[in-house]
């Protein structure tokens, strides 16, 4: 595939130059950049889904009914407390083993659940590939930052003019009515610094994706780092993993770089037309 | 009494007491040179000379930008790149090549960004007239800075800080997800894991653990207030902080 | 309420993906990271002998093979668990590992294990004290040198094969001990740079596939197509191409 390489560069490169293109293009090096859509496609899906947990928590927590209003505190509280870690864990495996309870309650006999020592018969297994951890992770990924988004969209929520709802009210708009077309509508330009940050959280957040059984960046960065002695499996080289590891590096800081200039853009549009303090 | 103490959940929550040692160790090392070298980098990052700026920034900006998981992994495999040729002569490699020392080493750096930046916007809402109130008195700039600049930040950026250190403790669980457990030194997810392998048991696991999590973060923020109230006394009114989640990693 | 939806959905995928997997599939979980035994190729697919002779059993039992990764510390459990059907690993064939799982006749015979240290080191075996000694956890090799080793020496025990090759280079173990194919291939390839060092230690029994211990139908299959594949010779052309030694089974 190098050959189709104009000469010029093929001459400016030299041996040695092609020599490391042709390594960092071998499919195993493609592989790699390639996984990288397993970061992207679970920040956007778990930015997604923690925007909808954040306004179904905020919702909660502005409730009148009392019940309610504690869980949305429960929600918004527990990420405090507890490492997101252990959530990103414990998410993915409780919904695992409750999907296998009813499998076993619907299909296993109780001789075969004996036979296999308690736990889910094989009919009952649930075999997990990587799109069923993606989507997990996904979801994980949701309910932990949509906590923390939930925290951001309830004080923009309340920062909103209390002017601004009462004169909506005054035109005869029911509460409902308020709350969705005036609140929920206003209550984005107050959050969009908040919003900005979650996501920067969960942007870093989803190098934890192999700790998931994901072949993600960083598993895929170990792979190829790891020293090789074998000509058959390829380039013999010692351990190479600290500079896929700077290479990641680099890479996440570039992430957020992109972001925040995005998120700047955005801001800058969503207050066009706000009333500033200064 | 028996029952009680025979319940797996207690039972979990012996076994988990001395990994959950390995934790708060992970912190305890980490907090106080974190700080030092914040306070530095606030200084560096808020100074006139943009020689002394930038590379404060630069620094800021990287270890804010990236996840600590990769930072551990990165910090990890390059001191294990340099063992042969410098840590092995030196005689050092029983120690830069322990979790016991890189971890903390690592959250430390990582600390030390998050930190810097909390100080670094307490230092530019420090109340100018206190600045010109103490320069009016005719002190030096050292005693300018002792007077008014230092406890104002301090107790500025105090609750934004102690936010940190809570956080700092949650990342401390991911000091044994990338480098390798030595003997029987666990901390508390990794021994969590260890015994859900076992029989499976999600929540009582997972549960114990996280209680640990919770009662120790709480702690944490007791004594942080204790040192607020302390930092506030001269104002005269009532403080409390409140746990508030802010930048973590 | 999206909770319950994903719920339905992966229930009916769940079912779904069970029917299909009934009869004529055969999932294979390995490391991907033993070279030769099994490892991740330039083109980034995993190869190796298990992996040709993986799918040479599955062309002679008429199923479809499909290869799963999986880390080596979880591989007994997830074969358990269902994740997939065997284990094709370089897994030594041991009475400990009998009591959870059921082995195939042995594919590789039993070949000793030795120890790999970097060139122009002294160590003496007769009494070796003080020194590090890495190996794999949870292998053969783990519990040897746990037993004659670890009252006066420490013992490092690493997830990945490679982990532990890495640090014998960068000096943080005096010495890894391992499968011999393991530790000839690393030692040849090293340059010059690793030794085989000591006494090479018997342990074990050859290599076989693990299943679980109700599946006495593949096993039945499995061992029909290597009886098959040992007397006409193929087995000992693979292992002939992968260990340059040979041959064990063609009388």
């Amino acid at each position: 595939m190098l050959e189709m390489l104009p000469t010029w560069l093929i001459d400016w490169l030299g041996p040695d130059g092609m020599a490391n293109l042709a390594y960092l293009t071998n499919g195993k090096h493609l592989a790699w950049y390639a996984s990288v859509r397993y970061t992207l496609i679970a920040a956007v899906c778990g930015a997604g889904l923690a925007v909808i947990f954040g306004l179904l928590g905020a919702g909660a927590k502005l409730s009148k009914f009392a019940p309610l209003r504690w869980l949305g505190d429960i929600y918004t509280t527990m990420v405090r407390g507890v490492p997101d870690v252990l959530f990103l864990l414990f998410f993915p495996l409780a919904f695992e083993q409750g999907i296998e309870y009813i499998m076993a309650k619907m299909y296993c006999s109780p001789d075969a659940v004996a036979a296999a020592g308690g736990v889910a018969c094989k009919e009952a297994q649930w075999f997990l590939t990587t799109t069923e951890y993606l989507v997990m992770a996904c979801f994980s990924l949701g309910i932990v930052y949509g906590a923390f988004a939930a925290n951001v969209i309830y004080g923009a929520l309340k920062a909103v003019p209390k002017g601004q709802l009462e004169a909506a009210q005054a035109f005869g708009f029911n509460e409902r009515e308020v709350f969705w077309r005036f609140q929920v509508r206003q209550m984005w330009v107050y959050a969009l610094p908040g919003l900005s940050n979650v996501w920067l959280l969960l942007l870093k957040a989803t190098s934890l994706l192999s700790l998931l059984q994901i072949t993600d960046i960083v598993a895929w960065a170990d792979r190829l780092g790891a020293p090789n002695y074998l000509p058959m499996a390829g380039l013999v080289h010692p351990d190479w993993r600290w500079k896929y590891y700077l290479v990641l590096f680099i890479f996440y800081i570039l992430l957020t770089f992109i972001s925040e200039r995005f998120f700047g853009f955005l801001q800058a549009r969503a207050s066009r037309g706000m009333a500033r303090a200064n | 009494m028996d029952t009680l103490l025979n319940s797996p959940f207690i039972a979990d929550l012996v076994i988990l007491f001395k990994p959950a040692l390995y934790n708060i160790y992970f912190l305890v090392a980490a907090v106080p040179l974190g700080f030092v070298f914040a306070v530095v980098l606030a200084l560096a990052k808020n100074s006139q000379s943009k020689l002394i700026a930038l590379p404060a920034r630069t620094y800021i900006y990287a270890f804010r930008g990236s996840p600590l998981f990769i930072q551990f992994f990165m910090f990890y495999s390059i001191s294990l790149a340099l063992n042969p040729s410098v840590w092995k002569p030196l005689g050092l490699d029983w120690l830069m090549l322990s979790p016991l020392f890189i971890g903390p080493f690592v959250l430390m750096l990582n600390t030390a960004a998050y930190s810097a930046e909390i100080f670094s916007g307490a230092l530019q809402s420090v109340p100018k007239g206190e600045i010109e109130a103490a320069r009016a008195t005719g002190m030096s700039k050292k005693q300018e800075f002792r007077t008014a600049i230092w406890p104002n930040m301090l107790r500025l950026a105090w609750p934004a800080y102690s936010n940190e250190v809570v956080f700092l403790f949650h990342s401390t669980t991911l000091v044994y997800f990338t480098m390798p457990v030595i003997n029987q030194q666990q901390d508390l997810m990794n021994k969590a894991g260890e015994l859900f392998e076992k029989d499976y048991n999600l929540f009582l696991h997972f549960s114990a653990a996280a209680l640990y999590f919770l009662v120790i973060s709480i702690v944490i923020f007791y004594i942080c207030n204790l040192i607020y109230k302390r930092l506030t006394r001269h104002l005269n009114v009532d403080v409390k902080l409140k746990i508030k989640p802010n930048y973590t990693r | 309420m999206g909770k319950k939806w994903l719920l339905a959905i992966s229930l009916g995928a769940a079912l779904i993906s069970g029917q299909v997997s009934a009869e004529d599939k055969l999932r294979i979980g390995t490391e991907g990271a033993y070279a030769p035994y099994n490892f991740m190729n330039d083109q980034g697919k995993l190869a190796g002998f298990e992996i040709d002779l993986g799918n040479e059993l599955c062309k002679r039992t008429q199923m479809t093979c499909e290869f799963v990764v999986n880390e080596w510390d979880s591989i007994i459990p997830n074969l358990l668990a269902g994740n997939y059907d065997a284990i094709m690993a370089g897994m030594s064939i041991t009475d400990e590992r009998k009591k959870s799982i059921t082995f195939s006749e042995e594919y590789k015979p039993v070949d000793p294990s030795l120890y790999a240290a970097k060139k122009d080191t002294q160590l003496d075996f007769d009494k070796l004290e003080g020194k590090n000694i890495g190996v794999q956890g949870a292998t053969i090799q783990a519990t040897f040198v746990q037993d004659k080793w670890a009252a006066k020496n420490t013992i490092k025990a690493y997830e990945k094969p490679d982990q532990s090759l890495a640090d014998l280079m960068a000096g943080t173990v005096d010495a890894v001990l391992a499968d011999g194919e393991f530790i000839r291939t690393a030692v040849e390839g090293s340059n010059g740079e690793l030794v085989v060092i000591g006494p090479s230690e018997m342990i074990g029994g050859g290599i076989g596939i693990g299943m679980r211990p109700d599946d006495a139908k593949l096993h039945e299959k499995l061992n029909a197509a290597l009886a098959e594949m040992k007397k006409d010779g193929s087995l000992d052309e693979l292992i002939k191409t992968y260990f340059k030694v040979g041959p064990f089974y063609k009388k």
